[in-house]
C-alpha cells in the first residue's frame, strides 16, 4: 500500500481583508456541519459538483451537498492529498486524471475500507452520502465518472445525472436562435432532480420556498459583482489571494443568508479600506489579472510573494462565477426552474455579444480585455494545472489570441534608422505550471524565478511606457 | 577603473565576466558541481587572478542562473533572462527575440533594443525541448557533447525521431543503434525533434525580428542548423553564446555602478 505519511504543513498566507480570514473557520464549519448531520441522520446528504447551478433545489429540499471538490482542496491547502492520491493509483487510476477526482477516490475507497474516517482525516472528513448528483459538462469527464468511480466502494449509494450545455459561441451565428431548445432541456433535466430528491428525500418540493432560495441568490449574485467591482479602486483593497478565500461562499453557500451576509460584511470592509486608500500591497506597483486557472491550493503564499514585490490583482476570472443579471438578456419568469435554467443560460452567454463585435475575439479573451481595462491590468498571470482539463484546456491559446488582437502598451522605441518610434505592445502574461493539489508537480524556485523575471518584464515596461 | 563582475551559475555549467569601461576583462567557466558557493568562489578567484586584480577592486557584482540565490558575495541577484537580454543586445544590437537553450530549459525572449525584456516564455518542467537531451545522447552514443554538432551535419539520412523527450529519446536512440543507424543520421533526426519542440515554444509567444540563439544549445551547430531550417529563417549565434548571461549580468552591474555614482 503507498505511503500514508502526511506532507509537511503549509505556511498561513497573510490575507488582505478580515471577511478572507473569516473563511477557514466558515468552511470548517460546514465540513463539521456535513458529520453533524450524518449523525443526527435527518437531512439527506448529497455529494455533488460546484457551478451546476443546482443548490437553491437542494436547500429547498433540506438535503445537505457535500461539494465533492472543496474537500479535495482543503486536503490539497493543508498539503494532506498525497496519501489520498496514492491510494487512488494503487487502485490503478493514473496520477495524470483530475487530482480532485483522484484524492476524492482514495479518500472514499480508505474510508469505506476501515468503516470509519481513515486517520487524521482533515477537519474530520468527508461524509459517507446518501446520494451523488453529477453533472455531465462540457469537458469535463470527472464530473460523470468520478462518482462511479467511487461507487465501487459504496454500491449502495444511487448516482443522479444532470446534463447542463450550452450553445457555443459562432461568430456568425446568434446564440438566441437556438436557446430556446437549450433551455426547455435544461428544466427538464432540473425537475428529473427534483423528482430525484422527492424520492429519495420522501417529500414534496416546496416551490414558494424555492422561489425564496432563487431570489436570495439573485440578490447575491447581484451584491458579488458590487463588491468585486470596489476593487478596481487604486490601490487595490484586495487581491485574488483573499478572492482564493472568498470563492467560498461563491460556489459554496449560495441560496443560503450566510453568504449574503458575508458580501454584506466584504463590500463594507472594502468600502472603508477604500475611503482610507488602504492596498493590498503597501507601494501598488504593478496591477495584475489572475487570467485563468484554479490555483495551486498548497501553494496560496506565492500570492504573497508577488505582493512582496509590489503586484496586487485586483481581478480574477477563476471562480468569479457570477454575472451582474441585469446585464444579462434573459426571459422573465415567475417559475424558480425555468429562472435557473435561463441564469445559466445567461451566465455561459454573457460574452457572445462583445466578442461578436471585436474581429479575432472570443467570448473568453473579450472577458480579459475588458477586465484588463476596466481593473487597469498591467500584465496577465495564469495557471496551468495539469490534472483539471476543464478550466485549463485553451488558456495558452487565449493568451495568444489576446497578444494578437489586444495591444494596449504604447512604447518608445528606436526604429530601423535610428529614429524614435511609438508602438503599441502587448499586455505582457505570465504562466505556472503545477496543479490544484499534487504537489509533486510544484517547484518553489522555478515558480519564484519566473515571478523574478516577470516582474522584472513589468518593470522594464513601466520604465519605457511612452506617456 | 571601476570593475564588475557578472556570474551565471547555471544547473551545469557556471560562467563568469570580469568587466571594465574597457570591455570585458577576463572570463572563466567550469561545471556547477554540486556546490554552488563554492563554485562562484571558485569563479571569482580564477577571474581575479586572470587580471591579476584583487577582491577590493571589484567594485559590483551581479549574479544570475540557477544558483544564483547561493552567490554569497553577490550585491544583486538577476533573472537569468534579463541577464540574455541584455547581454545578447551589447553584441547584436538588432536582435529582438532571444531563444535560451539551457541544460533543464528552453526560454524565449522578447526584448527592445536596449536589450530591456517586455515578455517571455519557458519550457515547462520536463527537460524534453531543453539542451539536457543532448548530453544523454552523447553518453549513448559515446562522443563529446562538443561535437555532435558537427557529425550531425555530416548527415547523410537523417532518421525521423518520434519524440522530444529526454527519456524516451535515449531508449529511441538505443534500439535506432541496433538497426544499424549512424551516428551521424541518428543525431540529425534527434536534432530536427528537438527543434520542432523549440519552434513550438517559439510559435507560441510569437516572434519579433532579429533572432538570437543563446546557451549552451546554441555552441551545437548541428541543433542551430536544424532550428534554421524549421522555422525557415536565419538565426544569430553570438559569439560565446553561452556566456551571454554572465555578460549581460556584469553589464548589469556596471549600469548599477553608474546609477549609484550619479544620484
Ligand atoms: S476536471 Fe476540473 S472541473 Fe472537472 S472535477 Fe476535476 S477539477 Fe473539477
Amino acid at each position: 500500500m503507498a505511503d500514508e505519511k502526511k506532507e509537511v504543513k503549509p505556511k498561513k498566507r497573510m490575507t488582505a481583508t478580515q471577511a478572507a480570514a473569516s473563511i477557514g473557520p466558515m468552511v470548517k464549519e460546514f465540513i463539521t456541519g456535513t458529520l453533524r448531520a450524518r449523525a443526527e441522520g435527518k437531512q439527506k446528504i448529497a455529494y455533488t459538483f460546484i457551478v451546476c447551478h443546482h443548490e437553491e433545489i437542494f436547500r429547498a429540499m433540506d438535503v445537505v451537498p457535500v461539494w465533492t471538490e472543496n474537500f479535495a482542496g482543503i486536503c490539497g491547502a493543508k498539503r494532506d492529498a498525497e496519501r489520498f492520491l496514492q491510494r487512488a493509483e494503487s487502485l490503478g487510476l493514473s496520477r495524470s486524471l483530475c487530482t480532485y477526482a483522484l484524492c476524492g477516490i482514495g479518500f472514499d475507497q480508505w474510508r469505506e475500507e476501515l468503516g470509519q474516517m481513515p486517520p487524521d482525516a482533515p477537519w474530520g472528513g468527508q461524509v459517507r452520502p446518501d446520494f451523488m448528483i453529477s453533472s455531465g459538462q462540457i469537458l469535463c469527464d470527472p464530473r460523470s465518472k468520478w462518482y462511479q468511480a467511487s461507487q465501487q466502494f459504496m454500491p449502495d449509494v444511487p448516482i443522479y445525472n444532470i446534463d447542463l450545455p450550452y450553445p457555443l459561441f459562432q461568430r456568425d451565428r446568434d446564440h438566441r436562435d437556438v436557446w430556446d431548445y437549450y433551455h426547455q432541456y435544461i428544466v427538464k433535466q432540473l425537475r428529473g432532480l427534483v423528482t430525484f430528491l422527492e424520492e429519495q428525500t420522501k417529500k414534496k418540493m416546496d416551490y414558494d420556498r424555492l422561489r425564496e432560495l432563487v431570489d436570495l441568490s439573485d440578490r447575491t449574485w447581484n451584491l458579488i459583482e458590487e463588491t468585486y467591482d470596489l476593487r478596481k479602486a487604486v490601490p487595490c483593497p484586495m487581491g485574488t489571494g483573499d478572492a482564493m478565500n472568498t470563492m467560498v461562499p461563491i460556489n459554496f453557500m449560495m441560496a443560503t443568508q450566510q453568504a449574503y451576509d458575508f458580501f454584506v460584511n466584504l463590500k463594507k470592509e472594502l468600502e472603508e479600506k477604500i475611503a482610507k486608500g488602504e492596498g493590498e500591497v503597501e507601494n501598488e506597483k504593478y496591477r495584475l489579472m489572475w487570467g485563468g486557472g484554479l490555483p495551486a491550493w498548497f501553494a496560496l503564499t506565492d500570492f504573497n510573494y508577488f505582493n512582496s514585490k509590489g503586484a496586487s490583482f485586483p481581478v480574477e476570472t477563476t471562480y468569479r462565477m457570477v454575472a451582474p443579471l441585469n446585464q444579462m438578456d434573459i426571459p422573465e419568469t415567475k417559475d424558480p426552474i425555468e429562472h435557473l435554467a435561463w441564469r445559466w443560460l445567461g451566465y455561459w452567454t454573457f460574452w457572445y455579444d462583445k466578442a461578436k463585435k471585436r474581429p479575432g475575439s472570443e467570448p473568453d479573451v473579450e472577458r480579459l480585455i475588458n477586465r484588463i481595462e476596466e481593473y487597469k491590468i498591467d500584465g496577465v498571470v495564469m495557471h496551468e494545472a495539469f490534472s483539471c482539463r476543464t478550466w485549463h484546456v485553451g488558456l495558452i491559446w487565449q493568451l495568444h489570441q489576446l497578444a494578437k488582437i489586444y495591444k494596449p502598451i504604447p512604447v518608445f522605441v528606436t526604429g530601423k534608422g535610428g529614429k524614435k518610434e511609438k508602438i503599441y505592445r502587448e499586455l505582457p502574461s505570465l504562466i505556472l505550471e503545477s496543479d490544484i493539489i499534487d504537489i509533486t508537480s510544484y517547484s518553489e524556485v522555478d515558480t519564484k524565478n519566473k515571478i523574478d523575471a516577470f516582474i522584472e518584464t513589468l518593470e522594464s515596461i513601466r520604465l519605457n511606457r511612452a506617456a | 577603473m571601476a570593475f564588475v563582475l557578472g556570474i551565471d551559475i547555471g544547473s551545469a555549467a557556471s560562467k563568469g565576466i570580469l568587466l571594465n569601461d574597457q570591455g570585458m576583462q577576463a572570463s572563466y567557466e567550469c561545471p556547477s558541481g554540486g556546490d554552488f558557493k563554492l563554485t562562484a568562489e571558485r569563479i571569482k578567484k580564477e577571474l581575479l587572478s586572470q587580471t591579476q586584480k584583487s577582491e577590493k577592486e571589484i567594485s559590483r557584482t551581479v549574479a544570475t542562473g540557477y544558483g544564483s540565490t547561493l552567490v554569497a558575495f553577490a550585491d544583486e541577484v538577476k533573472p537569468d533572462m534579463v541577464c540574455h537580454g541584455k547581454g545578447v543586445s551589447s553584441l547584436l544590437p538588432s536582435v529582438r527575440t532571444v531563444i535560451d537553450v539551457g541544460d533543464l530549459y528552453t526560454k524565449v525572449l522578447h526584448i527592445d533594443g536596449h536589450g530591456s525584456m517586455h515578455n517571455f516564455l519557458l519550457s515547462g518542467k520536463c527537460a524534453g525541448g531543453s539542451g539536457r537531451i543532448l548530453q544523454v545522447i552523447a553518453k549513448v552514443l559515446h562522443v563529446k557533447v562538443e561535437e555532435i554538432g558537427e557529425l550531425s551535419l555530416k548527415s547523410k539520412k537523417r532518421i525521423d525521431f518520434s519524440t522530444g523527450c529526454a527519456v524516451f529519446a535515449e531508449s529511441e536512440a538505443i534500439s535506432r543503434l541496433s538497426q544499424e543507424v549512424t551516428k551521424e543520421d541518428l543525431l540529425a533526426g534527434l536534432h530536427r525533434a528537438l527543434a520542432a519542440q523549440i519552434n513550438s515554444l517559439v510559435e507560441r509567444i510569437g516572434v519579433e525580428q532579429d533572432v538570437a540563439m543563446v546557451g549552451g544549445g546554441a555552441r551545437d551547430v548541428g541543433l542551430v542548423q536544424a532550428l534554421k531550417e524549421v522555422r525557415n529563417q536565419d538565426i544569430l549565434v553570438p559569439p560565446n553564446p553561452h556566456m551571454t548571461a554572465a555578460l549581460g549580468a556584469a553589464l548589469i552591474a556596471m549600469e548599477g555602478l553608474k546609477d549609484k555614482i550619479e544620484t
